[in-house]
């Protein structure tokens, strides 16, 4: 099976989606569900639309680095997408197009194209936004979003006309031979790294967020906390891992912003009160900590992280926000005893909460733990100790939350979870559990990941 | 089970049965964490004290296991604080609002014990460790106040990460693990950290002075055994924490040949002497008798850390010996306030009275509890404190020695008021119907600890004989004991002789008692004062405010270390209030703004 079809097949139904308006919900659960089965058939390697040599054509690469982050987003699409399909039924086409557009951007091997999905996806985003009847943010984010989109364009303009590619793996091989003073690469770089960054939500470029993740419903929450999240996280990962090159200056410039927006991210989350700020802002602090653990070079488990980050914000962004749509107050106080009456549930959140902490039995700890030892080893003890201070903050006020949400004074709030919520959120529970006590997937997974090799040329 | 993996793995195993048998019984659940930590302790004391456990590893991935004595010595102690306190669950069960999730996270902390002390790896101890603090985080909310465990919490995590990166730094120096091998081979400023790093990690599980602010409150507002757990078990992670770093990490630092000892180390006994002057102060002026053993508990961790700064014999067995003796003590001490608390539903010393008449064996737990918290022959506080003092002035230590003695002194004011009001004195009319003594499974604990803190006291030969072989594990020289006595430097004790003589002046004084003419009995309200009748009862009672003028001495300095902490926590949030104000505008041009700002630091050079 070709991997194109993880791309066409979307965009096919989302076109006949608007043709057949009663079928596209069912399309969209279908197809969903068929990238998530197509995965398992879906041969690793390279190819390149319209036969041109990967010099000039589209290349498109799975390898296992993608096939993980195509198995993270797609999952979690899948998961949000048969918890909403038929409370947003217009909104099915313009999903089905956003699941192509991610998956565009998880295989692509072209700079341009890679402009091209980021726009299909963010264009999607904008209106999957416009559910939660705010218009203003959904407006602030399409601004931003394009004035990232623009820089990340920038950029690759300039490096075209430096090298004449728009293969990533080609040019970064060529600027990693060619270039000698790599500042003379900082500023296009740096173009790219704001583009992406507005989309990773790295501060200070990332003013939309509290727009449309403090005021997100069910559907765009946990779309675009854990999936939009992963996804870009993916690409700018791919990106540090295969074209970037950083000069002093830059990597100094990167540095301090990517420890500005884990500690500041974390500040903002503790002085928040309301809890989807919270979680809005603690994203913003952890898509810091996976930026940076691949800036630094840590590739493998920045990568594991990224998708556990994935499943673990699913849950939370999908548990608050379910509360929020029916106690209609996302205060911290209004929602106190949330768990008394859903223990299920709550016990799901604690376990995702922990692990996001890394505490032991659950997965996170295996992989922070892995990404100190490497980080210690290197040595950088002061991201270290960054990454320390901002567990400490956020270790505070998620269990604060936890607290909150477990014990109530007076009168706990009655908010109704699905079936397939509190499924889902057990079935993903238990695994963070089963990944954190029995190691050897996640150990094959970063040996798998560790083989991966730098350039996959031909198809 | 003499194998600590078959152990480890049968304590979180039964935890998931307690759990589930909870969910249908509360009651037989929580009877399981009595079963369980029995069986556990009965293991470790049984082999391990015959150096026979098991530490072969077959079926958990990464986990080593080895048998020292200190481990021995931590793991039968907390273990035996465990399994005295399980026989007060079932009783207490009923209060909680998730009954079947208390016994899961108690055996999940135990189990979370186990681990930590007998690994020989940094990571699994750090894993353990971690474990501990959050199974033990959930156990606290169940209490009074759950904004407590978030302090708690906050301390700890200071603390865990401190050791992890004292973890971090001696794997990066020898690129392994191992607890010994790490300990011995840094060197140089990584030492220096090393040991720096893992006494925050210390004081902050023990609740020292400048770490100390989650302790009197965890204490204060858990459910009542799980206070004495953490009084008797948990804060002796800390202790643990420091031998490694007091005592198995070679010293380092500037060396103060007049004091013979190092800069770091005296630093350390000074904030040891502030822990216990603080917690002393401190416990005088509560009016929670929890609140105020809590304080005690602060200022038994300052012993201990006092004790074992000092690197001689005598101040490190005195200080293995003072965290047992404190243990029992204070564990005996919590469960009897707990049992009071359980029958009148309160720890307030201002709303209590006269339980002597109807929990005279609680009663008398407590009266001997305290008496070897003050330090008082013939209980086992007297010989730890006798053998720091020792330590203390063999060395000179003039400042350090004196707030040892304050310390006991001090101790003296305190433990005694919970006694004269709270079982003593007139019985308030609320409770004079309603009361009875605890059930006789909450008193098997409190006897047996009662009657190990006068067995400590009068016998200590023993267990000192066990801290010996522990001394010759950790290169320092041996006690001088015998048979009967514990030769010091200052003079021998003979703690039986002194026994012997305690109960002598006991026996004459009850000659004396019986031989005199019979008292009268008189009721409470045959009295008058002031020229005045007396109507109501409550107006009799005594104690309350008790050491109001010692009180009026320090009471405008008490608060600086929560203000500081306050101050933090506020430093922090205006940092995110700020960055929140001035980024996350919903005006786009700011965002711009801030992109150009990047761009320009990069183009610095060659736009200037």
């Amino acid at each position: 099976m070709s991997i194109v079809l993880l791309i066409a097949v979307p965009l096919f139904f989302a076109f006949l989606g608007i043709i057949l308006k009663k079928a596209a919900p069912y399309f969209l659960l279908l197809v969903s569900f068929f990238n998530v089965l197509a995965l398992g058939f879906i041969s690793q390697g390279a190819i390149v639309i319209g036969g041109y040599s990967s010099f000039y054509g589209i290349q498109l690469v799975l390898n296992s680095y993608s096939l993980i982050g195509l198995y993270v987003v797609n999952t979690l699409f899948f998961v949000i997408v048969a918890i909403n399909c038929f409370k947003h039924k217009k909104l099915s086409p313009i999903l089905l197009i956003s699941l192509a557009g991610l998956n565009g951007l998880l295989l692509t091997n072209d700079l341009f194209n890679l402009f091209v999905f980021m726009e299909i996806a963010g264009i999607s985003a904008y209106l999957i936004t416009t559910t939660t009847k705010d218009p203003k943010s959904t407006f602030n984010y399409l601004v931003l979003g394009t004035i990232g989109s623009s820089f990340y364009l920038l950029g690759l303009i300039i490096l075209y006309a430096m090298f004449g590619v728009l293969n990533i793996r080609i040019l970064g091989n060529i600027i990693e031979g060619v270039v000698t003073n790599k500042a003379a690469v900082a500023l296009p770089f740096l173009f790219i790294f704001i583009g992406l960054g507005v989309e990773t939500k790295l501060l200070p470029f990332n003013s939309w967020v509290k727009g449309i993740l403090g005021k997100s419903n069910a559907l765009t929450g946990p779309l675009v906390g854990a999936v939009y999240a992963s996804a870009f996280a993916f690409v700018f990962g791919n990106l540090l891992r295969y074209l970037f090159v950083f000069s002093e200056s830059l990597l100094l410039i990167v540095s301090i912003l990517l420890v500005a927006t884990i500690l500041i991210g974390e500040a903002m989350a503790y002085a928040s009160t309301k809890v989807r700020e919270i979680l809005l802002f603690s994203s913003i602090a952890q898509a810091g900590v996976a930026v940076l653990v691949f800036a630094l070079g840590y590739y493998t488990w920045g990568t594991i992280l990224i998708a556990l980050n994935g499943f673990s914000k699913l849950i939370l962004y999908l548990v608050v926000n379910i509360a929020v749509d029916q106690v209609k107050s996302d205060e911290l106080s209004a929602l106190k005893g949330l768990f008394v009456n859903n223990k299920l549930i709550g016990a799901g959140f604690s376990v995702a909460t922990l692990s996001i902490l890394g505490l032991p039995i659950f997965a996170g700890f295996i992989v922070k733990m892995n990404i100190l030892v490497a980080m210690a080893n290197t040595p950088k003890f002061f991201f270290v100790g960054v990454i320390l201070l901002a567990s400490l903050i956020e270790g505070i006020y998620f269990i604060k939350l936890l607290i909150n949400f477990w014990f109530e004074q007076d009168q706990a709030p009655r908010v109704k979870y699905s079936y397939v919520v509190i499924y889902v959120t057990l079935v993903i529970a238990l695994l963070i559990t089963v990944f954190g006590v029995y190691l050897e997937p996640l150990n094959s997974i970063h040996s798998t990941l560790n083989l991966v090799k730098g350039v996959v040329m031909h198809g | 089970m003499a194998s600590l993996e078959l152990l480890l793995i049968f304590t979180l195993i039964s935890g998931v049965i307690a759990y589930l048998v909870g969910k249908v019984h509360p009651k037989t659940g929580s009877i399981l964490t009595i079963i369980v930590s029995g069986i556990v302790f009965a293991s470790l004391a049984y082999f391990g004290l015959n150096e026979q456990l098991l530490t072969k590893v077959s079926y958990l991935p990464y986990i080593s296991f080895i048998q020292t004595p200190l481990a021995i010595f931590f793991g039968v102690l907390v273990s035996f604080v465990f399994f005295m306190v399980s026989f007060f669950n079932p009783y207490f069960i009923d209060k909680y609002t998730y009954k079947a999730v208390y016994s899961l996270l108690y055996l999940l902390s135990l189990a979370g014990i186990i681990g930590i002390f007998f690994t020989d790896n940094f990571m699994t101890l750090f894993f353990f460790f971690e474990l501990v603090v959050w199974s033990s985080l959930f156990l606290i909310p169940l209490g009074r106040d759950e904004e407590v465990s978030v302090w708690y919490f906050g301390f700890s995590v200071f603390g865990s990460f401190a050791l992890l990166s004292a973890i971090l730094l001696m794997q990066s120096v020898t690129g392994t693990f191992d607890i010994t091998t790490g300990l011995q081979a840094v060197s140089g400023f990584n030492r220096l950290s090393v040991f720096i790093l893992l006494l925050i990690a210390a004081f902050a599980k023990l609740g020292a002075f400048p770490l100390h602010y989650w302790l009197p409150k965890v204490l204060t507002d858990s459910p009542d055994p799980v206070t004495s757990i953490f009084s008797g078990g948990l804060e002796k992670l800390g202790a643990f924490i420091a031998v490694l770093g007091l005592v198995k990490l070679v010293p380092t630092g500037f060396f103060i040949d007049v004091m013979d000892m190092y800069l770091t180390h005296y630093i350390l006994a000074i904030l040891g002497s502030l822990t216990i002057i603080g917690g002393t102060v401190m416990a005088i002026r509560q009016d929670d008798a929890k609140k105020l053993l809590a304080y005690s508990s602060m200022s038994n961790g300052g012993y201990i850390i006092v004790a074992l700064s000092l690197g001689s014999s005598a101040g490190i067995s005195g200080g293995l010996y003072h965290i047992i003796a404190h243990a029992i003590a204070s564990t005996a001490a919590f469960l009897a306030i707990g049992a009071v608390a359980r029958q009148t539903n309160t720890t307030k010393m201002s709303e209590l009275g006269g339980m002597l008449h109807k929990m005279p064996i609680t009663y008398m737990v407590y009266l001997i509890a305290i008496i070897s918290m003050a330090g008082i022959p013939p209980m086992g506080g007297f010989i730890s404190k006798w053998l720091i003092f020792q330590g203390v002035i063999n060395k000179g230590l003039i400042l350090v020695a004196a707030a040892t003695f304050f310390g006991s002194i001090g101790s003296f004011l305190y433990v005694f008021r919970p006694l004269a009001a709270l079982f003593l004195g007139q019985e308030l009319p609320q409770f004079k119907e309603t009361i009875k003594e605890a059930p006789i499974v909450m008193l098997i604990p409190m006897v047996i600890l009662s009657l190990l803190n006068i067995v400590t006291g009068v016998y200590p030969t023993n267990i000192l004989a066990y801290i010996n072989t522990l001394l010759v594990d950790l290169n320092i020289v041996q006690l001088d004991i015998t048979r009967w006595t514990i030769v010091g430097t200052n003079g021998t004790l003979n703690p039986a002789l002194i026994a012997v003589m305690f109960a002598l002046g006991v026996f004459i004084a009850f000659i004396i008692f019986i031989s005199l003419k019979k008292s009268r009995k008189v009721e409470l309200m045959d009295t008058y004062t002031a020229a005045n009748f007396i109507y109501t009862e409550e107006l009799l009672h005594y104690s309350v405010d008790f050491y109001a003028p010692i009180e009026r001495l320090y009471e405008p300095y008490i608060h600086f270390m929560k203000k500081f902490y306050q101050a933090l926590a506020n430093k922090v949030r205006e940092v995110g209030a700020l960055v929140k104000y001035y980024i996350f505008t919903s005006k786009p041009e700011v965002a711009t703004f801030f992109i150009m700002l990047v761009i320009a630091i990069l183009l610095w050079g060659d736009l200037v």
